[in-house]
């Protein structure tokens, strides 16, 4: 199987009032083409900092990022704006809809920058609002829709250019848990159909349905398990932080 | 780095060629996103609506004083002067109102022959507040007693009969040529003034005819004046019999053409003084208002005025340019969020700093053409009510347009360009 993200010791370290605070040390991960993994950890691990870098939308301070063949170390700003565009589909906890825009609208935006036409980003995004079940509310706005609407909104909007990659950020943090089982349960199809999913979560519920987890401590990979396979608690987790070392 | 921990390169990798987003799509964008924000939008175009008709308008209404008040003087004749009795007390002398009795008619014919650069000269007695009855209508106005030449110097028409003749002066005739005011007053009633009667301080006068309307010139009604022969003035109004020797309270000079103005004041000085026997020290006994140097006196005070609107105008477009770029500040700022947003799916800076500029463009120049018209408008509405002639200089529109397309193109585009640099992450985390 192809691998899809394959990261060599990733870096990433802040710089808050002239003292350098780590977030990510020495990540090495890789995960291959069509694989459903969750990112968990505790807040301030860092798992939302290596999503950010994941998904271009930050740089690494150091180290190797080579997604489906191209090494996205070496691309300018303008390159990685088209890997976003092209190849990433972003669904963030917020949400993040514009809030003037309709759904339809929404959903149109990565490809307005990907240069389609209008006629044929209307039915791509139509296509995709039909796909998360919201063939009614085309051109609903944000505040007129639910969160979990809005949530399908946004998932609608990072699978209208085809991504081999969606990248979901606590993509139920902000939702209840009957909502949050449907988003879940949208993810979980995707994957079935092909795309690579990462996605940070907040609960064992979300991980659960995954194919692989892996935990997070103190900007460390502490543990790589495959489904069934659950730390009973955080001292395994902090321990095989530990052994790691 | 280990070369052989790699993954190997894959060779149906999807990435597809870099596709740039086209100007069309950017403007399309642009003009939506205007569209649903109308509240933000038509808030930054009236800061530049205002900015830009507020200059138009001040600038146009500005040329306008000026003209109207250059046409009044050059009404009064460019190329003439006035010389009038009594040395200057304190302060100045009203214009034609003389009141030492130091010019006689003599003096003023002796300048009409021995001054070259003279075309032709007027002498004048004036009176103010003389009574006039016709029927039982009764007003005060302004009596003037002249000859011919002063309907030629000052540019009076007739717009009824005719101005009195030679032989009324001579004979002394009492007929009257009237303004249109004292017309308006006495015979509102009548058909036609000509021929009618009128008294002057109880004297019998007949109208021979009715000046144009001419409207105000230095505070003077210059319709609101009856003109008499002067040798009639003289004899009945003042109170001489004979013109030797009669006191007048001064006289028009009209020169052969403006640049012999400065020589025929020289001339009619040394002749004036020889004939009243002035010694070297003593200051002379009449007064020359020359109307070119009124005119370039003018000009310059004109001209400081033009200025000072220019700055008045110039202050209004910094404040409307400081609108401007407030406004559009603010709306950047609040929107790095959706600057982040539309970075995260992939705007890449160049297409986000094009949207916004565009956005500021659109808005500079639409908000521009309206406050064009809108300042044209109001410059009309001032010229109409006012009435001084409508001019809307072409490079107040110019000014106004571009400045406004600058500031707004710098003050939406600078901290567009800011956010547009950020990292997606650093925008979206903005609020």
């Amino acid at each position: 199987m192809a691998t899809m993200i394959w990261m060599e010791g990733i870096t990433q370290t802040f710089h808050l009032e002239g003292m350098d605070l780590p977030v990510l040390k020495q990540i090495n991960l890789s995960i291959d083409d069509g694989e459903y993994v969750a990112i968990m950890g505790t807040s301030g691990s860092g798992k939302s900092t290596l999503m950010n870098i994941i998904g271009c939308l930050d740089r690494p301070t150091s180290g190797l990022y080579i997604l489906d063949g191209s090494d996205l170390t070496t691309l300018d700003d303008d390159e990685l704006a088209d890997i976003r565009n092209q190849y990433i589909g972003f669904v963030f906890q917020q949400f993040n809809l514009l809030p003037r825009l309709t759904a339809l609208e929404n959903v149109m935006l990565p490809m307005i920058y990907a240069d389609v036409s209008r006629s044929a980003r209307l039915k791509a995004a139509t296509a995709s609002l039909i796909k998360v079940g919201l063939s009614d509310r085309l051109n609903s706005r944000p505040s007129q829709l639910s969160g979990g609407q809005q949530q399908r909104v946004a998932i609608a909007r990072a699978l209208v250019n085809h991504p081999a990659l969606v990248l979901a950020d606590e993509p139920t943090g902000a939702l209840d848990s009957k909502t949050s089982q449907e988003i879940i349960y949208l993810l979980t199809e995707l994957n079935q159909q092909g795309t690579t999913i990462v996605v940070v979560a907040h609960d064992v519920i979300v991980a659960a349905q995954t194919k692989r987890t892996i935990y997070m401590v103190d900007g460390r990979i502490a543990l790589s398990a495959n489904a069934g396979v659950q730390p009973v608690d955080n001292h395994l987790i902090a321990n095989a932080a530990i052994v790691q070392r | 780095m280990k070369k052989h921990d790699l993954p190997p390169l894959n060779p149906k990798s999807r990435r597809r060629k870099k596709r740039k987003i086209s100007f069309r799509k950017i403007l399309i964008m642009s003009i939506e996103t205007l569209w649903n924000n109308k509240l933000r939008t038509g808030l930054t175009m009236l800061g530049v609506i205002i900015g830009i008709s507020s200059v138009i308008m001040i600038t146009s209404i500005g040329q306008g004083v000026e003209k109207s008040t250059a046409l009044e003087i050059e009404s009064l004749g460019t190329n003439v002067m006035i010389v009038t009795a009594g040395a200057a007390r304190t302060g100045g002398i009203s214009l034609g109102a003389g009141s030492a009795s130091t010019l006689t008619w003599e003096d003023s014919q002796a300048i009409a022959k021995q001054v070259l650069a003279a075309k032709s000269v007027s002498a004048f007695l004036q009176r103010g507040q003389i009574q006039v009855v016709r029927g039982n209508i009764n007003i005060a106005t302004t009596l003037i007693g002249t000859d011919l030449n002063y309907p030629i110097i000052k540019n009076i028409q007739p717009q009824e009969g005719l101005f009195f003749s030679q032989a009324d002066l001579d004979a002394s005739r009492p007929v009257a040529f009237i303004g249109s005011k004292v017309r308006d007053e006495l015979f509102s009633t009548e058909k036609s003034a000509i021929g009618a009667d009128l008294r002057i301080r109880g004297k019998r006068y007949t109208v021979v005819g009715v000046a144009e309307t001419k409207g105000l010139s230095g505070g003077q009604d210059l319709d609101d004046i009856i003109y008499i022969p002067l040798t009639n003035m003289s004899s009945q109004i003042v109170g001489n019999n004979a013109l030797t020797g009669v006191a007048i309270n001064g006289f028009w000079l009209e020169a052969s053409d403006a640049n012999q103005l400065n020589s025929a004041q020289f001339q009619v000085t040394n002749i004036l003084r020889l004939r009243h026997g002035i010694k070297t020290s003593t200051p002379d006994d009449f007064r020359i208002i020359n109307f070119v140097d009124i005119m370039s006196a003018f000009t310059n005070v004109m001209g400081s005025l033009t200025l000072m609107v220019g700055a008045i105008a110039g202050i209004s477009l910094v404040v409307g340019g400081i609108g401007i770029a407030n406004i559009m500040l603010v709306s950047v700022m609040e929107r790095t969020r959706e600057i982040g947003i539309r970075k995260a799916v992939g705007a890449t800076s160049g297409s986000i700093l094009s949207q916004f500029l565009t956005e500021a463009i659109v808005i500079s120049v639409v908000g521009g053409a309206i406050g064009v018209g809108l300042g044209i408008a109001l410059a009309f509405g001032a010229a109409t009510i006012f009435k001084f002639p409508f001019i809307v200089p072409l490079w107040s529109i110019g000014t106004g347009f571009g400045l406004s397309l600058i500031v707004g193109v710098l003050a939406g585009g600078i901290p567009a360009r800011n956010a547009a640099k950020l990292n997606p992450i650093s925008a979206l985390h903005s609020d």
